[in-house]
């Protein structure tokens, strides 16, 4: 079973940069930790970067796992390959690109670009944000899923994931104690559905919602909160229509042992408990 | 003997042009529950008080104290007068419209009505909400003043009221461990500028905002933040133009060690979440 630690990072492809950039700062808070002739990297926390744009089509967008060790690494690129997911060893040059010492590409079931990583770099300097956002951290994705049901298996019994609930047909699932790492999202083909940052306080959401709204940035579903994993949110769209989101107060799965996935129904309530409603998921 | 003054706010009595839409109003919004009336006045309750809420039939709009002694109505009584305040002890039959045991009937510097009361009544039966809105009780009253310095004299005359902070001339005032609940506003004109019920927490308060958006009830600021009281809050437009409010999470300043701020008179100071007010010039202030 391929274990995978924790989230590391995130690459999405633009035709804009400099627009990628002044939104990624302005409208998100995130800061900037370097910048290439063609790239940005972006930070969120002590990682040296969380959120990287590259020249590149928008359409690809990249999904990066931290594995323990390059012997980790090697044991998932056979058992991937095993499977039948041609695997792509990162050169030094793509290594550098990514702040990496190793890692492996391949395509998830749908056809989603995850990259397995090791060693990602921390910063030893403090994130500090480009605007009050109450930013702690990088913390899930929104992946597409073409089949909900071939995508979990492939997560939980190729991967280390658990499913810590479901909504309809769709896992939200956890690699650590935190409620959930990935949430499929039903779509036509592979992409992020969304990239989450959490931030501080309920505050930080409805102050986020104020000044985002100023900013005439598209707000696409709340200020709401998920029933299941409790956390109030903002969701919000940036360039090449990536949406984003704001949450805080994520429930965190304690005991692995007993914990069993409750079922909701795929409705808005079960997306939002407020009452908040939105087209961003088709309900 | 240090006063005991007012311990609690007791009720609202409010004028209504449509008492029936008002009273639909309340039932439906504020899933308020409504009292068997033995007269024309329509009584409503919110927590474990015979009423908190009463649309009269006759009167103006006022705003119902409760006295902690009976030392402190006669001393009331005689120390308004001695200032020039209006005020007269209310008569058997305006006492059981609000359901308390005696009742002084005053104006304020601005000549809002007050009522000061004894023992008001609390129901046997515990209440029932019509609607599932989490609400908990009367929170607070914004009150206007055509003069803020002169009705502070008159509320301080009472004996605990207190200052807990000011956003410009506003001045928010606490009788209890909660930061206010009463808030004057400088304004044009006398009035009840708003009602506040407290509900359970920020969940009902965010439900009602959807609640009150689906059911196109016009939401005149926030949801938001009160920087000074820490009040989450809601307020909208009712019948008779009225405004009314939901709130959540305010805060109790340690009585021993708060002293009064001044904040600066801006939208950042009536929500620190951002929002800003429409169509209501107290609640406006520059951004």
């Amino acid at each position: 079973m391929i274990e995978l630690k924790d989230l590391s990072y995130v690459r999405v492809g633009t035709q804009q940069l400099d627009a990628a950039e002044m939104f990624a700062t302005k409208a998100l808070g995130l800061q900037v930790g370097e910048r290439g002739p063609k790239s940005v990297y972006l930070r969120s926390d002590d990682r040296a970067h969380t959120l990287c744009y590259y020249e590149g089509d928008p359409a690809e967008h990249t999904v990066a796992f931290e594995v323990t060790d390059t012997g980790c690494l090697d044991a998932a690129a056979g058992t991937l390959e095993a499977l039948g997911h041609p695997v792509l060893s990162g050169n030094a040059e793509a290594c550098a690109a990514r702040k990496v010492r190793a890692f492996i590409a391949f395509r998830d079931p749908t056809g989603n670009s995850i990259e397995l990583v090791v060693a990602p770099e921390r910063s030893g300097k403090r994130y500090f944000a480009s605007r009050d956002a109450g930013i702690t951290g990088f913390s899930h994705v929104g992946l597409n899923t073409t089949n909900p049901k071939r995508d979990e298996k492939f997560w939980t019994q190729v991967c280390n994931a658990r499913v810590s609930d479901r909504i309809g047909d769709i896992a939200l699932m956890r690699v650590n104690a935190i409620h959930h790492t990935i949430a499929l999202a039903p779509a036509a083909g592979p992409g992020i559905q969304h990239v989450n940052h959490q931030v501080t306080s309920n505050d930080d959401v409805l102050r986020s919602y104020y000044h985002l709204s100023n900013l005439k940035v598209p707000i696409v579903f709340g200020p709401g909160r998920h029933p299941t994993s409790g956390a109030r949110f903002l969701y919000f769209r940036g360039p090449g229509d990536m949406v984003f989101e704001y949450s805080v107060g994520v429930d965190e799965i304690a005991d692995e042992e007993t914990h069993r996935p409750r079922q909701f129904g795929f409705e808005p309530s079960s997306l939002c408990m407020w009452g908040s409603k939105t087209n961003f998921v088709k309900t | 003997m240090k006063p005991v003054g007012a311990v609690d706010l007791a009720y609202v009595r409010m004028q209504s042009a449509d008492p029936a839409a008002s009273a639909r109003f309340l039932a439906d919004i504020f899933g308020l529950q409504t009292v068997p009336a033995r007269h024309d006045d329509i009584a409503f309750r919110s927590d474990d008080r015979s009423q908190s809420l009463t649309l009269a039939a006759a009167g103006e709009s006022a705003v119902g104290m409760e006295l902690g002694a009976s030392a402190d109505f006669d001393r009331i009584h005689s120390d308004l007068q001695r200032d020039g305040h209006a005020v007269r002890e209310a008569s058997t039959d305006e006492c059981a419209r609000r359901f308390v045991r005696r009742a002084l009937i005053a104006r304020d510097a601005s000549g809002n009505t007050i009522d000061f009361v004894l023992q008001p009544y609390r129901s046997g039966r515990r209440f029932f909400a019509t609607r599932d809105a989490g609400v908990t009780g009367l929170k607070c009253v914004g009150l206007r003043s055509l003069d803020v310095a002169h009705d502070l004299a008159f509320w301080r005359a009472i004996g605990n009221v207190e200052e807990s902070d000011r956003v410009g001339e506003i001045a928010y005032l606490r009788i209890d461990s909660a930061h206010h609940r009463l808030a004057l506003y400088p304004s044009r004109r006398k009035g009840l500028l708003y009602v506040t019920f407290a509900v359970q927490n920020l969940d009902f308060l965010m439900q009602n905002f959807y609640f009150l958006q689906e059911h196109q009830i016009k939401i005149v600021h926030g949801p938001g933040r009160e920087a000074a009281s820490g009040q989450a809050f809601l307020r909208f437009v009712g019948p008779d133009d009225q405004v009314y409010c939901f709130g959540c999470d305010m805060l109790e300043p340690d009585a021993a060690r708060h002293r009064p701020r001044q904040f600066t008179f801006d939208k950042n100071a009536l929500c620190s979440w951002g929002s800003e007010c429409q169509g209501v010039p107290e609640l406006q202030a520059p951004a």
